[in-house]
């Protein structure tokens, strides 16, 4: 959850300027496959569309162009006829019937056809006969009939020739056209020769219904788009959203989730995806409660076999003393007898005890009982607890306190124990040379660090240091009798508080060990207050 | 007569043996081994201190506990195999006065057992101490408010007499374990807390708002001012 917000936010960003698109598409393509499916389908679907638009649109133009050609070609050859009868009809005797034939062949167009642009001119080529009827046009702009119409209607008679044209919307005005088509034909009139008719179609209704079709065209194609995207988009998702579900259960499922399942209603092949992912987190379920019920078991089993110990020990540890007590009254053997049973039962009390509570430590049943603690206070009175040992081992330990004087809220009882702890091992590896205990504080941690001279440790002693039952001289002759688990007790102390124990030896030099607490329970533990390695040794390497 | 201890603990080795410890240093021990009879045991025998094993056949410590302190205030000392916060709290919520884990030593042995047979007198020479609305009898171990008697165990009353002796003086938890359980390291600090909730039961008109045994936050407690 935490970290889809703050990409979403960069994706509101990257939509802000035009300039970012391309990049924020091209991280919504890397990163939704549903927006890959749409897009894609779209694209494609789009390019179909825009080729069976055009094929349909270009067909359509021709086809309507096509017809009403053959309209206006039928209505010419209508009025071409009606005309010739019409002539054939006349008297051709009289020069002045002849001169008004142009009128009525006007007429005779006029009822037979539905053109309303005409030319009617004598047919070149002819010799001068000024009883022939004048030419004259009617409705149509001069220049619309080219000479090569014309020429070929003069060619040959009976044959309608037809040319496309753009016919000014205003006669005189050719700026705006409109589409139209001329129809040229020849008539003889009696004794006057041949002539040539020439009839205009305006097609602009065509080119409407064509722009109309078009129009319906794009939009039917811009819906189809929107459409196959929303169905796309759907499909995806039915296709997406299943696989989104169980990436998700997924994720709960790594997250320790272990009863999360997926629903398996149905009979397609995202239910059978849900029974495979059941069975296996089943699986998994059932594995993980085995493992963690046999750890439990094992935990269990250390720590009760450490209670049923405690009984008998007890028992032992009363015995020996009162034998130990009473030694004086023994035989010397005896009396030998009774100071090393006593010892060693003292040093099996303590491996049990620290067995316990390493065993508690590993069930995770250990709860810190925190109160405000002065860590200056603690080191204290381990020094005054220890300081007999310490003089017992002919060396010293001395306190430097520059700050940890301040209360701070941890379990002393675990903060005392590594103390001593870390105090014992010093004194113990001194060689009679003095130990500094430092403590000091800064606004996020308090720290303390017990620094002795002795003979140090080498580089791979010091990784295992903090190991169970590991000694680092297994020759050594032991003085204070650990157990072995004290470090690694002392480190879940310092672990279970938050905060870390650290150590830092040379061989030769000696070594420090450094237990930094946070302040508060909650708060980062930040840098330690006292520099590690420590500052003399920082001194000599420097 | 010599000082007699009941020693309730089903591991017979172990009750012998604490029995060798005991008598070796003067006292009487009495045993039993079954939680069940133990009750029955100590009425009968009337000793002066108990030491009662957490685990039991029959019926288990803490109710034995119960069961005593229900009609006496004897000190009752817990031997407990578990040194876990919850166990020791229910033991010594259940009435005992202190508690031991094993294992322990036989001079740690004495001397709780000491301890709490003539626990450290408070350095008061007043025979009569008031605190509250509570009057302290010092010599015949009463308290009494107004005209009703208040029982408290031994141990309670000198809870409450070493605070009393001294109102106003704050004392931290580690003053009143050496003054009133006379351990002179550091120990427990658990024990005054369950001890003085038992105290405030007992003497406080609302021990959830304590006006007798006061918590200073932080340090520890303090006498309520004179009524």
């Amino acid at each position: 959850m935490t970290t889809t917000a703050p990409r979403s936010g960069s994706r509101a960003r990257g939509w802000r300027r035009p300039s970012q698109w391309p990049a924020a598409i091209a991280r919504l393509w890397g990163a939704s496959l549903q927006f890959r499916t749409v897009l894609l389908t779209i694209l494609l679907s789009g390019v179909a569309i825009v080729i069976t638009g055009l094929v349909v649109s270009y067909s359509v133009g021709n086809d309507l162009y096509q017809s009403r050609l053959d309209q206006a070609l039928r209505d010419a050859g209508r009025a071409q006829q009606q005309v010739q009868s019409v002539l054939d009809a006349t008297d051709a005797s009289d020069p002045a019937t002849v001169l008004g034939l142009g009128q009525a062949v006007k007429f005779a167009v006029q009822g037979a056809s539905s053109s309303r642009m005409m030319a009617f001119s004598r047919a070149p080529g002819q010799a001068a006969d000024p009883q022939a009827p004048t030419d004259y046009t009617a409705g149509m702009s001069p220049g619309l009939v080219t000479p090569e119409l014309a020429a070929r209607v003069a060619k040959t008679p009976d044959t309608l020739f037809s040319q496309s044209v753009a016919l000014p919307v205003d006669v005189g005005d050719t700026s705006l056209t409109d589409p139209g088509v001329i129809i040229g034909a020849q008539i003889r009139l009696p004794t006057a020769g041949a002539y040539e008719l020439f009839l205009g179609y305006d097609l602009s209704d065509s080119e409407q219904t064509l722009t109309f079709v078009q129009r319906t065209l794009l939009l039917a194609g811009i819906a189809l788009i929107a459409l196959i995207g929303a169905l796309t988009y759907v499909v995806v998702r039915f296709v997406v959203a299943p696989i989104q579900l169980a990436a998700a259960t997924s994720r709960r499922l790594a997250a320790g989730d272990l009863a999360v399942r997926l629903p398996e209603d149905g009979e397609d092949v995202f239910t059978s995806l849900a029974r495979s992912f059941n069975g296996m987190a089943e699986s998994l379920q059932r594995q993980i409660t085995q493992l963690a019920t046999l750890s439990q078991l094992q935990q269990r089993f250390v720590s009760d076999v450490s209670h049923e110990l405690r009984t008998p020990l007890t028992t032992i540890r009363l015995a020996s003393e009162h034998l130990h007590d009473r030694r004086d009254e023994f035989d010397e053997a005896t009396a030998r007898t009774a100071e090393l049973l006593n010892t060693q039962v003292e040093r099996f009390d303590l491996l049990l005890s620290d067995l316990l509570e390493i065993s508690r430590y590993d069930a995770g049943s250990v709860a810190l009982e925190l109160e405000p603690t002065s860590l200056v206070k603690l080191a204290e009175d381990a020094i005054d607890e220890f300081a007999p040992l310490a003089r017992a081992h002919d060396t010293e330990l001395r306190l430097t306190a520059p700050g940890g004087y301040s209360e701070v809220r941890m379990d002393p009882r675990r903060v005392r124990r590594v103390i001593r702890n870390l105090i014992g091992n010093a004194i113990e590896h001194s060689e009679s040379r003095p130990i500094d205990v430092l403590v000091d504080s800064n606004a996020s941690a308090v720290a303390i660090a017990v620094r002795d001279h002795g003979m140090g440790m080498s580089e791979s002693d010091v990784g295992h240091v903090f190991d169970r039952f590991w000694r680092a001289d297994p020759s050594r002759q032991r003085t204070i009798g650990g157990t072995g688990l004290g470090l690694a007790i002392s480190q879940e102390d310092a672990l279970i508080h938050g905060g870390s124990l650290d150590v830092w030896s040379r061989p030769g030099e000696g070594s420090c060990f450094r237990l930094t607490l946070p302040r508060r329970r909650s708060g980062a533990l930040g840098e330690s207050p006292i520099p590690l390695p420590p500052a003399d040794a920082q001194e000599e390497t420097s | 007569m010599s000082t007699r201890i009941l020693v309730v603990d089903d591991d017979m080795a172990l009750a012998e043996m604490i029995g060798i410890v005991l008598r070796s240093e003067g006292f009487e021990p009495l045993f039993c081994a079954d939680g069940a009879e133990a009750v029955a045991a100590f009425k009968q025998a009337v000793p002066d201190l108990v030491l009662l094993d957490l685990m039991l056949p029959g019926m288990d410590g803490i109710e034995v506990a119960q069961r005593i302190r229900a009609e006496s205030g004897t000190p009752i000392i817990m031997l407990t195999a578990k040194s876990d916060t919850s166990d020791v709290v229910r033991g010594l919520e259940s009435g005992a006065d202190d508690y031991m884990v094993k294992p322990f030593n036989p001079n740690e042995l004495v001397a709780r057992v000491r301890a709490r047979l003539r626990p450290a007198a408070p350095s008061s020479s007043n025979t009569t101490v008031h605190v509250g609305d509570l009057v302290m009898d010092v010599a015949a171990h009463e308290v009494r408010r107004g005209d009703s008697r208040i029982n408290l165990t031994p141990l309670e009353f000198y809870l409450l007499l070493a605070l009393a002796s001294k109102p106003q003086q704050v004392f931290t938890r580690e003053m009143l374990l050496e003054q009133v359980w006379g351990y002179h390291y550091k120990a427990d600090t658990r024990l005054v807390n369950v001890h003085v909730q038992r105290l405030r039961a007992k003497v406080e008109h609302d021990p959830d708002n304590p006006q007798i045994v006061q918590t200073v936050r932080g340090v520890g407690y303090r006498a309520g001012v004179l009524v």
